[in-house]
């Protein structure tokens, strides 16, 4: 997983830096919030990222609050770093957009153990996000027939969108993924096919013999 | 009130004697070396020493805060003084570096603009405790290079 992790304090940004590469993670690191904005605005950007609140130019609250105004297909999970044990600042950095917080010292199993639920979570996004895909691009292949469709009361041909008047058959086979098999109903046998029969039988009947 | 002034009106003063009670009862370790060997565990095997790497950032970057913090104090810069101590705070106590994370946490929750006798006395407590702490560390460091 990229995470970056943005600290002012040199100490602190090398102890998570060796942490977080010794569970396997890949990691960016800065000491400011202006240069973790910039990292965090490019494409495949680090999905998770550990900021300390307390950061000279832009603090850690305003990039949780920038990052959530910014649109991001998946965005990132947030683990605010903070010094102060007070719940105003947990309350403040989770109100500005922070997914999870830590208060310093942490002990460095927690650190583990709440980058693993970040994971889990951008995990669980990943999944969903790639669902969806699917689904736009199976919803795009599948047509539909649907809204008012001006038809003609006598011959029972569709206006179509290129204002032709198309026969129910071929419009329907080219908005829909209907098929057509052929036959004839019954009313229509009896109406149509049956006095069409008649009438051929007729017409191949040998004449009349003249009756003497 | 100027650093110095604070200073002198310290040693006038017993005034202070409930800020300060704090800082007597700090014992005498200035390292959680408990806590600074916790970081062994995290080695890498390309032959570089992590502690030693931590103690060099360490009292670099803290060096450079203790300076900041004594020129902000002569400044009458309290907004800096209180964003320096905060940082040094957190690397000390990062670090194991107990005394200085207490007394900059005393700093810290001091009011310096209205008790400016406690905040010269916990200033120079706090530079006598920096000094121990980086004697330790020079010295752990030391004896991991042999």
């Amino acid at each position: 997983m990229r995470v970056i992790v943005a600290e002012d304090d040199a100490v602190s940004r090398k102890i998570l830096e060796t942490l977080l590469r010794k569970w396997g993670h890949e990691v960016t690191t800065t000491r400011d919030g202006e240069a973790a904005w910039n990292v965090l605005r490019e494409p495949g950007a680090p999905s998770l990222a550990i900021l300390d609140i307390m950061m000279p130019g832009i603090d850690g609250l305003e990039l949780c609050r920038r990052l959530r105004q910014s649109p991001h297909s998946i965005p990132p999970y947030i683990i605010l770093l903070t010094a102060n044990h007070g719940v105003r600042e947990i309350v403040k950095g989770i109100e500005a957009g922070a997914d999870d917080y830590l208060t310093k010292p942490y002990d460095s199993d927690e650190l583990r153990v709440r980058v693993q639920v970040g994971v889990r979570m951008i995990e669980l996004q990943t999944n969903l996000a790639e669902r969806v895909k699917q689904l736009e691009v199976a919803l795009a292949h599948v047509k539909r027939l649907e809204g008012i469709l001006p038809i003609c009361s006598y011959c029972k041909r569709i206006r179509n969108d290129s204002d032709h008047w198309q026969n129910v058959e071929s419009y329907v086979a080219g908005h829909s993924q209907a098929e057509f098999s052929h036959g004839i109903c019954p009313a229509c046998f009896e109406t149509t096919v049956k006095p069409q029969l008649e009438s051929f039988k007729i017409s191949q009947a040998p004449p009349l013999e003249p009756v003497n | 009130m100027s650093f110095e002034r604070i200073t002198n009106e310290t040693q006038k003063t017993n005034a202070l004697a409930p800020v300060l009670a704090g800082v007597i009862r700090i014992t005498s370790d200035a390292v959680d070396m408990e806590l600074l060997n916790a970081f062994e565990d995290l080695q890498s095997d390309d032959g570089s020493d992590l502690i030693v790497e931590l103690i060099d950032l360490y009292l670099k970057d803290a060096s450079q805060r203790v300076l900041a913090i004594r020129e902000a104090a002569l400044a009458n810069d309290w907004v800096l003084l209180k964003q320096v101590i905060h940082n040094l705070k957190g690397s000390s106590a990062s670090l194991g570096v107990r005394q200085v994370a207490q007394t900059c946490k005393m700093l810290e929750e001091i009011e310096c603009d209205r008790s400016p006798e406690g905040f010269g006395e916990l200033l120079q407590q706090m530079n006598s405790e920096f000094a121990r702490a980086s004697e330790a560390l020079l010295s752990e460091r030391q004896r991991r290079l042999q």
